[in-house]
């Protein structure tokens, strides 16, 4: 084990700034607000503790919605983003960018699903869904103000491959990969490469010969 | 296959086995077991004296064991590399061999398996497939009646480098056959052997049907199938040739094949759909085109590897449509049929594929891991205080935590992946996770049982299965009760009891824990502590007397929208059918129960202080409610 991969270490359980959380309700056009008020969400956001701002917007994945959350970070001197919106599936990498971009650590950032598990869920009952969103994004209010600066961890890379399997795709990855200049250890267990496809005849749909 | 032997940058080790794979993604280490061939490689000139010398034969492997081959021997004649090799277990130590050898002085009995350790930066595993064996399926009468052979043996029997030289003959009496059928789905889309569509056998028997149909065009020649399937270029006009050509396609899965003891013919009964009756039709062969599963060995490299695999044994893609070629573990790829069945365009697609992505870090100088990692307070480690535990190292998928007694557990950083399960499992709470710490998940529990605890049922979730499961319900607009509260964590074994005391001790109304099911885990065996987690508490809160269904345990695949749904609505009646009254006794009656056992909220550092800081949130959403 190098040196250079192990030095991640805990720096306690409480970060070190004050939080100045801005919270950012998105319509996702009539997905969210179609169902629920997002300004409700909104009021209700901006008066949690910790919470400096709180803002719609119509699309927050936009351009539009990420130039609002970095002018922001700016102009408010937010250090923690909160995003009520979709699923961390679909655009937790978006906004991670987007903080950083504005200078911001990319894991000071906190998504509330209030789309896929909210509005899109509970069509036929939007007071609930109201009180959901809001619950939802005072959850990850809450555990915004807790989040601390992370860095990616960087190890260092053997530039060799190997390729367990010498059939038809094991043998094409081995010569894609010294194509590039890259060592290969290419491992058959039987005494010849080959596999299935070199037991075959002629192969569909050309009918040329396998080997 | 000599593209790859000349290729200077591979080095093709032929008839060696990997037998451990240790390390993480740019830092592999392997260690090979390089079977002794007692030729040795770089004498031996493939010139055949030693094989013509030998005088035992066995069964060749490579013809399906429809031909002999020699002690010494090569499995066929372009074999790569061009090495002889001799068997050991059929050898009877004549050394006509050596003698034939002569001044080369290949072949070296004294040579023994090598072990070789290799670093590496990247893996591609691309180990192929298994044959189905129809022999169990004693309606089809395979080892049974001699003219009932395979797709491989007949692959042999039509090849000219074969056993017959390319001349297909019965087995019962060396006659060519003039009237042969073809039975798909053997052994595949049967629900007794395996579900799945093998993916290439109606292509290969349309093959095998124009290939026979060429050799001899006045043979006989019927498919009998249930679907034909010919999704990919260039697949439904080699369908047509061959229904021009004349090959019969009867609509109908087989029922029996019976053969007459004397002439050894074969009667086929089956239903045909398109005729609406049953039917049976004399042949002289019969080819069963058998599924294709997983290798025999497949469980065996899935240990080797650490990769999961999905039902019916394949490995497990990270993601089947966003991340097809990724293995669940860094810098592992898969290529070709070891992921699922895959005819040879595919598997060549997917070599290309894992090549290109296993690139991306073999091109570079170093590579970024998410540092959602595990970290140990070491002044909390019992085992810095001289005491036995190392439970964090039984826990762990990954090998990533160093436990020596008497010293305090660490985490290797770069071996970890995130999973959480040490966290979870530590009975000291000494450990944490980083962006997924004791203080942000208890944070996030209590602001989501601030008002009206009660009436919520509080859903611990996985990232990668449940997580995407409760998103699908949504996606496809599968309603269920808007008093769900959903929390996620990456694993179930991160589900930690002391978050389930402490939801109870908030008065949560019902709690669903749930993952992934245990062949869906992203992180080998994270599943499997959470399941026995949940087993415990399930036992626990049985005996404290919580009302049945209060604590439910569900696995829900990303898959599963409809089923988290179900679910959520399910935990909603059986709250509803708890009067107010009985429900809030029941839950003040477990508060000091659940006070009892948790100890993160007092014992984990910084935990005590982010509570107060959080319940000052807490407050606030509780004053709104109030003003509502």
């Amino acid at each position: 084990m190098s040196e250079e991969v192990n030095e991640t270490k805990y720096v306690g359980a409480m970060p070190d700034d004050e939080p100045r959380i801005g919270v950012y309700v998105c319509h996702c056009g009539s997905n969210i607000a179609g169902v629920i008020p997002c300004d409700k969400v909104v009021d209700f956001a901006g008066e949690l503790p910790g919470v400096v701002h709180a803002a719609e917007t119509m699309y927050a994945c936009a351009d539009s919605g990420q130039r609002l959350i970095k002018e922001d970070i700016k102009k408010y001197g937010l250090n923690r983003v909160v995003v009520s919106a979709c699923s961390v599936r679909m655009h937790e990498p978006t906004f991670r960018a987007c903080v950083a971009e504005a200078g911001l650590n990319p894991f000071l950032m906190e998504m509330a699903n209030i789309r896929e598990q909210c509005t899109w869920a509970h069509g036929h009952d939007p007071e609930g869904a109201l009180e959901k969103a809001k619950d939802l994004t005072a959850a990850a209010v809450a555990k915004a103000s807790f989040l601390t600066p992370l860095d990616m961890i960087s190890v260092p890379v053997t530039k060799k491959a190997l390729v367990i399997g010498g059939g038809v795709a094991g043998i094409n990855a081995a010569l894609d990969l010294a194509e590039q200049k890259i060592p290969v250890v290419l491992v058959e267990k039987q005494p010849t490469i080959g596999g299935v496809m070199a037991q075959l005849n002629k192969t569909f749909p050309t009918m040329d010969c396998s080997i | 296959m000599v593209d790859a032997a000349r290729q200077p940058l591979i080095e093709v080790k032929a008839y060696t086995e990997v037998e451990k794979v240790e390390g993480f993604v740019g830092n592999f280490k392997v260690t090979l077991r390089e079977k002794a061939k007692y030729v040795r490689a770089d004498r031996c000139n493939g010139c055949a004296a030693c094989a013509k010398a030998c005088p035992v034969e066995v069964p060749n492997y490579f013809e399906m064991n429809l031909a002999p081959r020699k002690a010494a021997y090569i499995p066929m004649s372009q074999s790569v590399p061009l090495v002889y090799n001799i068997d050991m277990d059929a050898c009877i130590h004549c050394y006509k061999c050596v003698d034939a050898c002569g001044a080369l002085e290949a072949i070296d009995f004294s040579m023994e398996d090598k072990i070789i350790e290799e670093d590496i930066g990247a893996i591609v595993v691309a180990t192929g497939f298994g044959h189905f064996d129809p022999t169990p399926m004693t309606e089809y009468g395979y080892g049974r009646f001699p003219n009932v052979i395979t797709a491989m043996e007949m692959e042999r029997l039509n090849n000219s480098a074969g056993a017959t030289h390319g001349m297909v003959i019965r087995p019962s009496d060396n006659q060519r056959p003039q009237k042969l059928a073809i039975i798909n789905c053997v052994g595949s889309r049967d629900k007794r052997y395996n579900p799945y569509c093998s993916n290439f056998c109606c292509m290969y028997a349309i093959k095998n049907a124009l290939l026979l149909k060429q050799m001899n065009p006045n043979m006989d020649i019927s498919v009998y199938y249930i679907d034909i399937r010919t999704p990919s270029k260039g697949y439904e006009e080699f369908y047509d040739r061959a229904r021009e050509a004349g090959i019969k396609f009867i609509q109908g899965r087989p029922a029996e094949i019976t053969e007459d003891p004397n002439s050894h013919q074969l009667f086929i009964k089956s239903e045909d759909i398109t005729l609406g009756r049953v039917v049976e039709h004399e042949y002289d062969m019969v080819m069963l085109n058998q599924a294709a599963v997983p290798q025999p060995d497949q469980d065996h490299m899935s240990s080797v590897l650490n990769v999961a695999q999905s039902p019916g044994g394949w490995f497990m893609e990270y993601h089947p449509k966003l991340r097809p070629i990724d293995s669940p573990t860094d810098g592992i790829f898969f290529a070709g049929a070891c992921q699922g069945p895959k005819d040879i365009p595919a598997s060549v697609a997917q070599g290309s594929a894992a090549a290109s992505r296993a690139s991306r870090i073999l091109h570079s100088d170093s590579w970024q891991i998410e540092p959602t990692v595990a970290v140990v307070w070491p002044d909390r480690c019992v085992s810095g205080k001289g005491q036995a535990c190392g439970i964090c190292e039984k826990t762990c998928p990954y090998g990533a935590i160093d436990y020596t007694k008497g010293i305090s557990a660490e985490v290797i950083t770069a071996k970890c992946h995130g999973c959480g399960g040490c966290v979870g499992e530590c009975p000291h709470d000494a450990i944490t996770q980083l962006h997924y710490t004791d203080a942000e998940v208890l944070a996030q529990i209590r602001t989501l049982l601030a008002v009206e605890p009660e009436k919520k049922i509080l859903a611990f979730r996985c990232q990668w299965c449940s997580y995407g499961g409760a998103d699908l319900a949504g996606t496809s607009h599968f309603e269920y009760s808007a008093n769900e509260r959903g929390l996620r964590v990456m694993c179930s074994a991160r589900m930690d009891a002391d978050l389930i005391y402490e939801a109870y001790r908030l008065g949560a109304g019902a709690i669903l824990y749930s993952g992934c099911h245990p062949q869906d885990c992203h992180y080998i065996t994270g599943q499997v502590a959470g399941a026995k987690r949940a087993a415990r508490l399930e036992k626990m809160f049985a005996r404290l007397g919580i009302s049945p269904g209060r604590f439910r345990t569900e696995w829900i695949s990303a898959a599963e929208g409809d089923k988290y749904a179900r679910v959520i609505n399910e935990m909603q009646a059986t709250l509803d059918a708890i009067p107010e009254i009985e429900l809030k006794a029941e839950i003040e009656r477990l508060k000091p129960e659940m006070v009892k056992k948790l100890t993160k909220l007092n014992e984990v550092p910084g935990v005590e202080e982010a509570m107060i800081q959080v319940d000052f949130i807490v407050n606030e959403m509780k004053s709104k409610a109030v003003s509502l």
